[in-house]
């Protein structure tokens, strides 16, 4: 079972494999999963190996440790994929306020984005999440699984928390509410 | 101020997020005369190097102006529960928003750096579920391909265009000139539409031309009996 696993692991590479996949593929319930993915996790923890079991978004794959990364650095261009500020700027707006349309993102940032918009989803950073109801129903852009992997995080709730967009809204939330008296 | 510092700037509400971290002042607290009075000195600077300014810049500098002109006028008098509208609100509520997004990136970029520090590998092919592999029944073999190939290039062979010449007739006064007498001599007498049968262009020019010649040369007569009527060319001499 647990070679079985790690072969199916090695198959799907960066993409990972959902709980339930390996569920149907091994024919096991959740609890034996887990116990297995421990195990083999914990054995991917010893020095013997150079990699380990990541799990992300309800997806378990393998990655390199951490603990090896100059050596592994030596072979692989990391300089290339990063992102430019503006487009990681863009990009952070995207992730705090999807769905979110263009002219939203054009509005936030001041300037047109849509060349950003095109980088991230060239990269698969993010995709189209369905169309807006606003007027000419214009595409909704959200966050892909990529877009975790890219920044490391496990889900959404890991994003580095904001600070929540100043009093002023507040103050004008007071104004809009129809306050009634007793 | 040199050139890649201006360029350095994401958009106006970044310029404007720099001329106010500057003067050191609170984004709440900022003056809309004195900052629309620095923007607007470093818009003139980007024209002056010669700078395409991007036509946000100028949009920003046109609400500045907007809003600074508000400023300026003087306000009626306001009843006193009576919300006065701030005119930089706005924009000072945009400036905040954006700063925070701006002030994300360096932790994104941490995050990013982070993940550079392992490494995963391309998936296989041929999972999730779509089967590339190609589909070929077992009476198929490689003669049938050489066959259908075969069929496809005689086929092909069978749609090619005809080979044709395509000529460029030339016209020449002299050689039109002679056809018309050679006309000329069989009737007598012919109408001007007679002569021009070919709507070739060359054709009717150099015909054109022949009866003028020829005419000028007192070889024919153009006669016609009353206006708008049909003209005849006749042989000059019967």
């Amino acid at each position: 079972m647990r070679a079985i696993l790690e072969g199916l692991l090695f198959i799907s590479g960066d993409d990972g494999i959902t709980k339930d996949k390996i569920i149907d593929i091994l024919g096991i319930d959740s609890n034996q999963l887990n116990e297995l993915i421990n195990e083999l996790g914990k054995e991917y923890e010893s020095t013997n190996h150079g990699i380990r079991i990541e799990e992300i978004n309800d997806k378990i794959r393998f990655v390199t440790k951490v603990e090896y990364k100059d050596y592994y650095q030596k072979l692989v261009d990391v300089d290339s994929d990063m992102l430019t500020n503006a487009t990681l700027e863009t990009l952070a707006i995207i992730a705090y306020n999807q769905p979110i349309v263009r002219s939203q993102i054009d509005e936030i940032r001041g300037v047109d984005s849509s060349y950003h918009l095109r980088k991230l989803l060239l990269k698969e950073l993010i995709e189209e999440k369905g169309r807006s109801e606003l007027p000419g129903r214009p595409i909704l852009y959200g966050t892909t699984d990529r877009f975790l992997d890219h920044f490391g995080l496990h889900s959404l709730n890991e994003l580095p928390s904001i600070t929540e967009t100043t009093d002023i809204d507040e103050e004008i939330d007071l104004f809009d509410t129809k306050y009634q008296e007793n | 101020m040199d050139i890649t510092v201006i360029n350095q700037f994401e958009g106006p509400l970044d310029l404007l997020l720099h001329l106010i971290k500057e003067s050191n002042i609170d984004i709440i607290d900022i003056n809309i005369e004195d900052i629309t009075k620095q923007y607007m000195n470093y818009i003139s600077k980007m024209e002056a190097m010669s700078l395409d300014v991007a036509s946000e810049y100028l949009v920003m500098a046109a609400e500045l102006i907007e809003m600074k002109s508000r400023v300026l006028l003087p306000h009626p008098a306001i009843e006193d529960d009576e919300y006065e509208d701030d005119p930089r609100e706005e924009l000072i509520k945009r400036l905040i928003e954006y700063k925070n997004y701006k002030e994300m990136t360096p932790a994104f970029r941490d995050l990013e750096y982070n993940r550079t520090e392992y490494f995963t590998k391309e998936p296989s092919l041929n999972i999730s579920g779509i089967d590339m592999t190609p589909k070929v029944s077992n009476d198929v073999n490689m003669d049938t391909f050489m066959d259908a190939f075969n069929a496809f290039l005689k086929k092909r062979e069978l749609d090619k265009p005809l080979a044709t010449m395509i000529t460029n007739k030339e016209y020449s006064v002299s050689k039109r000139s002679n056809e018309i007498r050679e006309l000329l001599s069989q009737k007598k007498r012919l109408t001007f539409n007679d002569l021009f049968e070919n709507y070739n262009r060359n054709y009717i020019v150099v015909t054109f031309l022949s009866i003028l010649t020829m005419a000028k040369n007192q070889e024919l007569i153009i006669e016609q009996n009353n206006n708008f009527d049909e003209l005849y060319i006749c042989r000059r001499g019967d």
